[in-house]
């Protein structure tokens, strides 16, 4: 994406009235409850992740905030207004990216910018301009008369991004935005999420990558099975776990089956296989020292060959871990 | 630019860079029209080549025989006369006569005494048309003089015939209108073929256009960018109206062209152009009302797809597009009532056949506003009830 700009550095300023408000969310599809009870709110300048496995309800609460889709019960305001999915002036403050690439392929990347943009009923000249600004933000000038279906897969998901920021929104809510995107581009794009962050600009942005929440954002949300578990600051969250470790066993065989049987000794917090590395099993622990012997055995016992040991400082992994027992997997 | 606007522009121009909706629409008909208009060329206008057989030698045959060689039906029909039946049927059966009419002995006798004494009609497979043709001019003839109980002599001086005769020419084309509705206008014409199968061609096209407006429709769904659109401050009566306007408009176009065709190249003549345009807006209505209850059955693309084949077919099948003057019974003949296609057929035929203004297309358009009324009607109902599970 383009050189940072020189922009001024607004800071989530905690105290203010939120931005974004979602108060006891629930949502279900038949009789499965896909969001239940998620209340979060979003300071102006903030960048807030919502953490999650498969499933978990992200998409569902993304939803809703965008008045996509209607909520049974609970309310979402931004900016003080209510959010629904009948017009009101809320939507005009959001910008949507959603989690699949949504986009005309047979329409060129600045048709599709044009588009819409002229969906919030913007100006010809401003919108023109936005365009513009827009194209160099997500580094496709050169690329504006090229239809979309001729673009790299990185590029789409810039565009895809881009497209939710022709309007200027004061709230921008990104699904998933790094799914399926090679390191560099998810770089630009972790890049640019900050950058957004730094010019006031509020983002709530869902996302399975601990690495990414753990960099970007100022506060997350870890949701699972429809509820929010924890809330806080990525410190605020580790210190969740500050006494226990982190073990890392790089090792081979039924590793699925190792890592269940982990999970049934008491001491064990949580293990589960590394959903980027097949080789690496995570577990959190109370006292490593002491257990790591009995971990040992039950990998002979499950015909398990362990390579190597380390014991790591918990990170949000960890905290995944202890709070739900298994691993964020893709 | 208005929301409405952009996503119909958005939409329009979508359609345009797809070659196959620039074949299907604009391309496919006029070819067709083309191949028809030199099927019926040679005889630009509808022809019959009649075989008569007078057996009956009577005023009133001769009142008949006057009728067929009218100046007025010059045109239409040609007539020959056969002096016995069996070599009337053997030119009608192997050519060079399309029809026959065998005026039976006593005939004339029969018609000053009120009975019906029924002449016999000729047909060949290959011309039903001609066929019809000889059978209406024949009992329309035989219907005026006892109709009016007027002697022979009179009927055959009355010249009320012959002013009748764009009207026959007309029936010979299967007009469905009841025949009091038909003005006896003098400058009533014979209808040409590629008149009727110009339109009917377009229309068959243009009803296309649901299913690439309904495909379209889902898949915006499932590419997300109508999740994008509805994530817009905009009411859901925008989408469709913005959908709605692109498909309306190319419609429109499709069928503008192909009637542009048939009538600068391919030598359609219609009474009215004001007629033909207003059929054409109607017909791309009722395309739009089709495309909204297409959308709203369907739950996914392929769904979509097969119900609009599904719906085009029964429309045109049912509509007559394909059976040039609708040789099938009569019960078929009014299900072309319940499409908008069939009345919108109605109405360029009777355009075609000389009919002017109103009188040609008042039916039409009200056929064509109920039909699009109903579909719309149940696609606002089942919309409702699938919102509310
Ligand atoms: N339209 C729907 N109909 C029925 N069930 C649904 C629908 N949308 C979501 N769900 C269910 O709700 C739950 C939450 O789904 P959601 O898409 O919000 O998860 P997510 O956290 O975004 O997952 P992912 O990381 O895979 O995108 C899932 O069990 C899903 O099957
Ligand atoms: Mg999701």
């Amino acid at each position: 994406m383009a050189t940072p700009q020189a922009a001024q550095t607004i800071r989530p300023q905690q105290d203010a009235e939120p931005l974004l408000d979602c108060s006891k969310l629930v949502r279900r599809f038949g009789s499965r409850t896909a969001v239940d009870g998620v209340s979060l709110d979003v300071a102006p300048g903030e960048t807030y992740g919502l953490l999650g496995p498969n499933g978990a309800g992200k998409t569902t609460t993304i939803k809703i905030v965008c008045g996509l889709l209607e909520a049974d019960s609970g309310t979402v305001r931004v900016a003080g207004l209510p959010v629904r999915a009948a017009p009101g002036p809320a939507k005009r403050l959001i910008g949507y990216v959603p989690q699949e690439v949504a986009l005309y392929p047979d329409l060129t990347v600045r048709e599709n910018l044009l588009f819409f943009g002229r969906l919030y009923r913007l100006p010809r000249r401003r919108l023109e301009r936005r365009v513009e600004e827009v194209l160099e933000l997500i580094d496709l000038t050169a690329r504006g008369e090229d239809r979309v279906d001729s673009l790299s897969g990185g590029m789409r998901r810039r565009l895809n991004i881009g497209a939710g920021l022709v309007h200027s929104p004061t709230l921008l809510v990104l699904d998933e935005p790094t799914v399926g995107v090679d390191p560099q581009s998810r770089h630009a794009i972790m890049e640019s999420v900050r950058r957004f962050g730094d010019q006031g600009m509020a983002v709530i942005y869902t996302t399975h990558y601990m690495e990414e929440a753990e960099r970007l954002c100022d506060r997350v949300g870890i949701i699972d099975h429809g509820s929010l578990i924890a809330e806080g600051t990525p410190r605020e969250l580790v210190a969740l776990v500050a006494e226990k470790d982190q073990v890392q066993l790089v090792a081979s065989g039924d590793l699925t089956r190792y890592a269940e049987a982990c999970r049934a000794l008491p001491e064990v917090e949580g293990a589960d296989v590394d959903r980027s590395d097949e080789g690496t099993v995570h577990a959190v622990v109370r006292d490593a020292r002491s257990l790591l012997p009995r971990l040992l055995d039950l990998a002979h016992a499950n015909r398990v060959q362990i390579r190597s040991v380390e014991i790591v400082e918990p990170d949000l992994e960890a905290v995944f871990l202890h709070l739900t027992g298994t691993a964020l997997r893709e | 630019m208005r929301p409405v606007l952009a996503i119909a522009l958005k939409d329009l121009r979508q359609r345009l860079r797809d070659r196959s909706a620039w074949v299907i629409v604009f391309l496919a008909p006029v070819v067709i029209t083309a191949l028809m208009s030199m099927a019926f060329s040679g005889t630009a206008a509808f022809h019959a080549k009649v075989a008569v057989v007078d057996l009956d030698h009577g005023t009133a045959a001769a009142g008949l025989l006057q009728t067929l060689r009218s100046p007025q039906l010059a045109d239409t029909v040609s007539v020959r006369s056969y002096p016995a039946t069996e070599e009337a049927a053997q030119a009608v059966r192997h050519g060079p006569e399309q029809a026959g009419i065998v005026i039976p002995a006593g005939f004339t006798a029969a018609v000053a005494g009120g009975r019906p004494e029924p002449v016999t009609v000729l047909s060949s497979v290959d011309y039903p048309l001609q066929a019809q043709l000889a059978n209406a001019v024949a009992t329309s003839f035989v219907a005026q003089v006892n109709a009016d109980r007027l002697s022979v002599a009179t009927a055959l001086t009355a010249g009320a015939l012959p002013a009748d005769l764009p009207r026959l020419s007309a029936q010979a084309a299967e007009l469905r209108l009841p025949v009091q509705a038909r003005p006896a206008d003098a400058s009533g014409y014979a209808l040409k073929g590629v008149s009727y199968f110009g339109p009917s061609m377009g229309m068959f096209f243009v009803l296309f256009t649901i299913g690439f407006a309904a495909r379209g429709y889902f898949s915006e769904q499932r590419q997300g960018t109508l999740d994008r659109i509805a994530a817009a401050p905009l009411g859901r009566g925008t989408v469709l109206l913005g959908k709605s306007l692109a498909t309306f408009a190319y419609s429109l176009a499709g069928l503008a062209t192909t009637l542009t065709a048939a009538h600068f190249v391919f030598g359609a003549r219609y009474a009215d152009p004001l007629g033909v345009a207003a059929l054409c807006v109607g017909m791309s209505v009722a395309v739009v009302c089709l495309t909204t209850l297409v959308i709203v059955v369907s739950r996914t693309e392929r769904q979509a797809e097969q119900l609009s084949s599904v719906v085009v077919f029964a429309l045109v099948l049912l509509g007559g597009n394909f059976v040039f003057a609708s040789a099938g019974p009569a019960a078929l003949r009014r299900l072309a009532l319940f499409t908008p296609n069939g009345w919108a057929l109605r109405g360029f035929t009777d355009l075609g056949t000389g009919v002017s203004g109103l009188a040609a297309v008042r039916d039409p358009l009200l056929g064509i506003a109920a039909c699009s009324a109903v579909v719309a009607l149940v696609a606002a109902v089942l919309f409702r009830l699938r919102r509310t599970p």
